[in-house]
């Protein structure tokens, strides 16, 4: 069984990334992200989910623990929200308020189908919450999906199994929210 | 997917362990504490106490209904009347969270005396995923203080037993169904009660007139999802507003008060639609407040989702 771990940046929907792993049939627990990388290691994790979470990106990324360990590790990782944040941030994107936040339904346009979208429609609705986002891509990364009013919804390492997403597959009103893990799960 | 068979061996097994002497257990007729109240029942048989506290918030004739449920089920549950204990404690209170620590806190000294009475060391409660998740700590926001989390003061003397506090609402109606408990379908109400469906101060007054109309929200939607006209939502209820508005009587000017209606789709209250009802059903449900409240002459519709707003108002 394929083991992916939650890192927990103090989402509300963090245990919601839990169940829809567990529902698809991956072995995972919540793990608090300031647990040594040598620990995860250690307990042959497959790959690393980073929650989303309250902390505001520009002031409070020490709030995000060992999360960078996480990034050079070569575990594949998937960042949510300010998970995805934290991904543009290390890598020397630009990160910050966002200028129009967004809360509740949004329409998402796929650029790239890639592997996170792969058989996906162009265009669904997702659930967002946020107020921060990724403002410029760090270089080495490539944009997946938009939405109207936040161009870097979905983004990856071109050459590493590392992606973001600004919006929450993990929530049950968004379409196509299980695939998007499956997805995912597919790259390791 | 979820298993209810695996879950309850593994849950009542684990309450076996868990609880060496005595327990009582905190019921409110929700799905969740009669599930909690039924696998530790399982567990450990007449060593439970399930207690039922009637808080004055809640909605008409629910300590006679719970009674009853319970009675057929085979358990028999306890009654306290604690209303003057916690209508008196709530008296010139307006702000939410006060509200809900309040009453988190009169729950836990009442169980305390019972538990007392009974020579229990446990307190078993029926709390789930989204209780502890909004209740917050560590680097999680308090969004909102559940009752049986958030609401429980520090000092607490009892040992706190959560048998269902990996799985959301939708999970435990799994198990409720597999146990056949007649309440598996019955829709969420707040720990703290109408106290956070009053926005303002909570009086007996406006709890009386909100027990009517939740009364009233209630009948109309179960016969509108049992003629098949619509899907079960969520959750529906109504919020009591502060706000008075101008209304007309009989030729004559009234200034009477306002209800916001809230139903909700949601699988399970983490994320949630407002329910797109008909103006049909809407307007008779208004028809019907206003004509049988008469202090209320307006009826206003809630049309936001979660996020970004929460389910309940408070």
């Amino acid at each position: 069984m394929m083991k992916v771990f939650v890192v927990d940046n103090g989402g509300q929907w963090t245990h919601r990334e839990y169940r829809v792993l567990k529902y698809l049939g991956v072995e995972t627990k919540i793990i608090e992200n300031t647990t040594p990388l040598e620990k995860i290691l250690k307990e042959g994790v497959d790959a690393l989910v980073l929650s989303g979470g309250s902390p505001s990106i520009s002031v409070e990324a020490q709030k995000l623990g060992r999360e960078g360990d996480y990034l050079e590790s070569g575990i594949p990782i998937l960042g949510i929200c300010v998970g995805a944040q934290f991904i543009g941030l290390y890598y020397g994107g630009k990160v910050g308020p966002a200028n129009i936040p967004e809360y509740g339904k949004t329409e998402l346009n796929i650029i790239e189908k890639d592997d996170l979208f792969f058989g996906l429609p162009n265009t669904f609705y997702v659930w967002e919450s946020h107020n921060d986002e990724v403002k410029e891509l760090p270089s080495g990364f490539q944009l997946l999906a938009s939405s109207k009013n936040c161009k870097i919804q979905a983004f990856r390492h071109k050459n590493k199994k590392i992606f973001g997403v600004q919006f929450h597959p993990e929530v049950e009103n968004t379409e196509y929210g299980k695939e998007v893990f499956q997805n995912f799960l597919n790259t390791i | 997917m979820f298993d209810a068979k695996n879950f309850i061996d593994e849950a009542i097994s684990k309450l076996k362990e868990e609880i060496k002497g005595k327990a009582i257990i905190a019921v409110s007729g929700g799905v969740d504490s009669t599930v909690a109240a039924y696998l530790s029942s399982k567990a450990i048989g007449e060593r439970l106490l399930p207690v039922f506290i009637d808080t004055g918030l809640m909605r008409k004739n629910e300590g006679f209904f719970v009674k009853r449920m319970f009675s057929e089920i085979g358990m028999n549950i306890k009654v306290l009347d604690k209303k003057d204990y916690f209508l008196s404690a709530l008296k010139g209170i307006i702000d939410p969270e006060q509200k809900r620590s309040i009453v988190g806190e009169r729950f836990i000294r009442a169980f305390e005396e019972e538990a007392k009475g009974f020579g229990a060391e446990y307190l078993v409660q029926g709390t789930i995923a989204p209780d502890w998740i909004e209740s917050g700590g560590g680097i999680r926001e308090r969004i909102k203080t559940h009752h049986n989390v958030g609401g429980v003061p520090e000092n607490i003397k009892l040992k706190i037993v959560e048998p269902l506090k990996e799985l959301y609402k939708d999970e435990v109606r799994v198990v409720a169904r597999y146990l056949g408990l007649p309440i598996s379908e019955r829709q969420p109400f707040p720990g703290p009660g109408l106290a956070v469906r009053i926005i303002g101060e909570v009086t007996e007054e406006k709890l009386n007139i909100l027990r009517d109309v939740t009364e009233i929200v209630e009948n109309e939607i179960e016969s509108a999802v049992a003629k098949g006209e619509i899907r079960k939502p969520w959750q529906y209820f109504a919020v009591l507003l502060p706000i008075k508005t101008t209304g007309v009587h009989g030729d004559k000017r009234v200034y009477g008060d306002t209800v916001a209606l809230r139903v909700i789709d949601s699988l399970d209250g983490m994320s949630g639609n407002y329910s797109q009802l008909t103006h049909s059903l809407l307007e008779k449900i208004s028809i019907r407040i206003t004509n049988e409240i008469p202090k209320i002459n307006r009826v206003v519709y809630d049309i936001t989702n979660k996020p970004p707003s929460t389910i309940e108002w408070e």
